[in-house]
């Protein structure tokens, strides 16, 4: 892609505007590049410089071979992947039936389960795990029934073990599969599938031959996200006492500071993870492209009526999942009010004190969360719109890496770009004595470069439904770019960029992977607060916090589908 | 001119303060903590030392603390290369506080001659455990011993009882002890020191084998070994310090507590870090938190006064009170004969520590589904 190629689709008139209209657009361009090169594409290459490097700065492929002949890593590596693929076949299982239901049928309660089923996504970090072990723990409630009443010796072990951080990523992600699937269903035009019927295709074969291929890119869009969010996490894994999985070592080998050779592997692991994050983003990219999302609206779909048995049959596995997937919700709930609950089926004494702790004495953790939250929004529509922009309305050279670079963000596992951040930032700056990671400012950067990609794709998702002739008419009566953007452009897609800003919201609310490795004191989020809380032993205030924030996230949700309807899948692509 | 002014009200500051006129001095509105303390301890301490900021030097001390591990606030302090963003690191083994010492990250503690002097240099037989620094570069602040934590409807369920740590062997009890990693907590740490200086190197491992083939869950910090023992998940945790466990009778939970034979004792060390933004502010919260004032605070929260001066002692129905109910009726650590086999040169030596966490890394935790099989 060269100048020369973009300049020939610009009509004459343009060619004249271009020199004038570009100073500063360029100049803005080259903005976005840079807080790119410096935010995103920096630190990454400091952490790989700092992998393959010993401690006196020399090359090395020694920090390498040692990871790789280590059986206890190794094993770690198989288990991280192990555990992906098995969320992404669980959540699939979950998943993709309910997008089919909601989509394709009509039931009784439909609009009010389309609701529900993304509830589950809003789930902070560390609250679904703790959520699940107070209800399904071996002195959970579930357990206390069994042996209590109903005469059972020995607790059932659902949570503790590898199946227990299957069942709670399941429940937390199989939302990010239906929302996937609905979404590319939806833009299956009901033509094909008569068309398809009228030359006799019906039922499982037309299902192979239409729906299956035309649903594929958003299937493995969202199934590569389930994969990454899984193989991120390293919290979950913590609680429920498992350890030899990649994220969970990067994490405590980073925390863990004494031992240089952990702090190092720590590192290399890190690394490894973005590697493979990369390499798993490439085997994906033909299905997850920004440019494969092209398809312009959804279209209507006529749903069918199902007999008494299929409606009551429905209804029923849908409310059986979604009241399994509302299990840490119950916990968290119980949890937050009630004193010494343990080895009961329910708290026996209720209290207010652990939310009047953390919101009266502790307001900050809830300040700082909307505040740092909102920033990094603005750095996300700031950056994000214009990046949109320039990939679906311009032909600048770079505008396919843009593309890349944002969508490999989706790919990078939390952890990863905290440590990162960790190893580039910590020089003080020229004449001061403060560096980066000692400054709050920090917080709302990296959350704003890790929620980017939603604000790019709910803006870009805008954009291409806009016809350019719009833009285009407004121009050949004489309006200028900036004037056409603002009075024709920005009131047709603003709906996009709210969606997506909220989601990046919602999203940066919860995020505490990075942001625990980066928290300067008096600066903590919510997320960090709940870790800070439970890792101190105070679980109820950690449960506390944890409510409060869900109640933020559903209403950021419901806003979500307000302003959207129907469509609010579509910026998850 | 108005640098000028500065540096002269500075300088008058200065001059005042050397002279030792100390009311004219004043501290900085912040303070950071960075230590493995559970908030259980520092979050009312720093409370208290807020109020008594006030009081004293008028100023609002803006107050917070980075909970993290002892080996990892240890690393952070490292990383900060002498800038650090915090004051104060409180808490852990003396060892690791003479090793910053050592580096130049430490600043040397101001306090009173009298209050210095106050703190006995060590207790413990046979072997004595230091509870300050003689370059003064820590101080303890508090004791308090590691043992062991039950849920007493549990275990009495499990038809076991434990009074010491051979007990925690007892196959009854097998996927019922929570425990953390020595390299992720240093309770953990000085706990599997006591076990192989108590049996020696070959012996005391087979003993933690034992304990790996009863062991439900390693958790991810030492804080989490009391919670889940407390919640009923599992019915003993190892090598927990008492304030943690009796903060979780002050949340109402049902746990029981046992001071095992020679269990380690920490005195909690506590050091100004060098470069430290509110150095003053530091300062002034040792010579707090060793004051009558801060020594009854902590009193009530389940750990013991470093001094013989101070008991625990308080209304009937006081935490103090409940909290001598809970240790089984001690009232200081200078009333008894404290048994101690803990060796601080031994077990502060840098290549002992790796070695002793990463034959546990190496052979327990990464052995641990074969250990539990195998037994």
């Amino acid at each position: 892609m060269s100048f020369e190629n973009g300049e020939a689709t610009l009509s004459g008139g343009a060619t004249r505007l271009w020199s004038r209209r570009n100073f500063g657009g360029l100049a803005g361009y080259a903005g976005i590049w840079l807080f790119l090169a410096i935010f995103l594409i920096y630190p990454l290459i400091r952490l790989f410089y700092d992998a393959f490097t010993d401690d006196a700065n020399a090359f090395t492929l020694m920090n390498f071979s040692d990871f790789f002949t280590d059986t206890y890593y190794l094993k770690a590596t198989i288990n991280s992947l192990l555990l992906g693929v098995a969320t992404v076949i669980t959540t699939s299982l979950i998943g993709i039936p309910f997008a089919f239901l909601l989509l394709r049928y009509e039931f009784p309660g439909r609009g009010l389960f389309s609701y529900l089923s993304i509830i589950p996504m809003i789930m902070p970090p560390l609250v679904g795990v703790m959520g699940f072990v107070f209800i399904m723990g071996r002195a959970g409630t579930v357990n206390v029934i069994l042996m209590d009443y109903l005469g059972f010796a020995k607790p059932v072990n659902f949570m503790y073990g590898i199946h227990g951080v299957l069942i709670v990523e399941t429940l937390h992600l199989f939302p990010l599969m239906t929302l996937s699937i609905v979404d590319a269903m939806g833009k299956i035009s009901p033509s094909l599938d008569e068309a398809a019927e009228s030359v006799g295709s019906r039922g499982l074969r037309k299902f192979w031959d239409i729906t299956f291929p035309l649903t594929t890119p958003g299937y493995v869009a969202g199934a590569l996200l389930v994969f990454i969010w899984t193989f991120a996490d390293f919290a979950t894994p913590l609680v429920v006492g498992i350890d030899d999985l990649l994220a969970s070592q990067a994490y405590l080998n980073i925390v863990q500071f004494v031992d240089r050779r952990l702090f190092k592997m720590g590192i290399v692991i890190s690394a490894i993870m973005i590697l493979l994050a990369i390499v798993f983003l490439i085997v994906a990219k033909r299905y997850v492209a920004q440019k494969d999302y092209s398809s312009l609206s959804y279209s209507v779909i006529e749903r069918r009526t199902l007999s008494t048995a299929g409606n009551i049959g429905v209804v029923v596995f849908l409310s059986s999942v979604l009241i399994a997937a509302f299990i840490p919700y119950f916990g968290i709930i119980l949890d937050s009010f009630g004193k010494g609950w343990a080895l009961t089926p329910f708290p026996v004494k209720y209290t207010m004190q652990y939310f009047e702790r953390v919101s009266i004495e502790t307001p900050k953790f809830i300040l700082n969360s909307l505040l740092y939250s909102g920033i990094s929004v603005a750095i996300c529509i700031v950056f994000g719109v214009p990046i949109a922009w320039v990939m679906a309305r311009t032909k600048l050279p770079g505008r396919d890496t843009l593309d890349s670079l944002t969508t490999l963000i989706l790919a990078l596992p939390g952890t990863g770009i905290g440590i990162a951040y960790l190893r580039a930032f910590r020089d003080p700056f020229p004449f001061t004595e403060t560096a980066l990671i000692g400054m709050w400012l920090v917080i709302p950067i990296v959350l704003g470069i890790r929620r980017l990609p939603y604000t790019v794709r709910g803006t870009f998702a805008s954009l291409l439904i806009v016809h350019k002739s719009f833009e285009e008419a407004a121009e050949s009566v004489g309006a200028k770019k900036t004037v056409t953007f603002k009075d024709v452009t920005l009131p047709l897609i603003w709906k996009g960029v709210l969606v997506g800003s909220l989601y990046s919201f919602i999203l940066a609310l919860q995020e505490a992977s990075a942001t625990l490795l980066l928290v300067v004191p008096g600066h903590e989020m919510m997320p960090v607060g709940i870790f800070n809380f439970y890792m101190g032993g105070s679980v109820n205030e950690a449960a506390a916090l944890g409510l409060i924030l869900i109640v933020l996230g559903a209403v950021c949700l419901f806003a979500i589908n307000k302003i959207t309807g129907a469509k609010a899948g579509g910026v998850f692509g | 001119m108005k640098k000028v002014l500065i540096v002269a009200v500075l300088f008058t500051a200065m001059v005042f303060g050397c002279l030792g006129t100390g009311n004219a001095q004043t501290i900085e509105n912040e303070l950071y903590l960075i230590t493995p303390v559970s908030k259980d301890v520092h979050d009312p301490v720093l409370k208290a030392f807020a109020e008594y900021a006030k009081k004293k030097f008028n100023v609002d001390v803006k107050t917070s603390a980075i909970p993290k591990g002892t080996p990892v606030a240890y690393g952070q302090i490292i990383e900060w290369k002498g800038n650090p963003q915090a004051d104060i690191f409180w808490g852990g083994e003396g060892t690791l506080f003479d090793d910053l010492a050592a580096q130049g990250l430490l600043e040397k503690i101001q306090l009173p001659k009298k209050m210095w002097d106050e703190i006995p240099e060590s207790i413990g037989k046979p072997v004595p455990l230091p509870l300050k620094d003689p370059k003064q570069f820590w101080v303890g602040t508090m004791l308090e011993p590691y043992g062991i934590i039950y849920q007493p409807k549990l275990v009495k369920r499990l038809g076991v009882e434990i009074k010491d740590w051979d007990d925690l062997l007892n196959p009854k009890l097998k996927g019922q002890i929570a425990q953390c990693t020595p390299d992720r907590s240093s309770s953990s740490h000085a706990t599997v020191e006591v076990v192989l200086m108590t049996h020696g190197w070959e012996k005391g491992w087979d003993w933690m084998r034992k304990l790996a083939a009863n062991t439900g869950i390693f958790t991810a910090r030492s804080r989490d070994v009391p919670s889940v023992v407390a919640k009923g998940e599992f019915a003993v945790g190892f090598g927990v310090p008492s304030y943690m466990a009796f903060a979780e009778v002050l949340g109402g939970y049902d746990v029981m507590y046992v001071y095992p034979s020679n269990a380690y004792v920490t005195p909690e060390p506590m050091s100004v870090l060098k470069g430290a933004p509110h150095a003053k502010a530091a300062h002034a919260f040792i010579e707090f938190l060793l004051s009558e004032d801060g020594q009854k605070l902590i009193s009530q929260l389940g750990v013991y006064p470093v001094t013989p001066k101070y008991k625990v002692q308080g209304a009937p129905g006081s935490n103090q009170e409940k909290a001598v109910a809970f240790t089984g009726g001690m009232r200081s650590f200078f009333d008894i004969q404290v048994g101690n086999v803990y060796n601080v040169q031994q077990a502060g030596d840098k290549k002992r520590i790796e070695d002793v966490n990463s034959y546990f890394r190496k052979e327990i935790t990464e052995k641990h589904k074969d250990i539990v099989k195998e037994k």
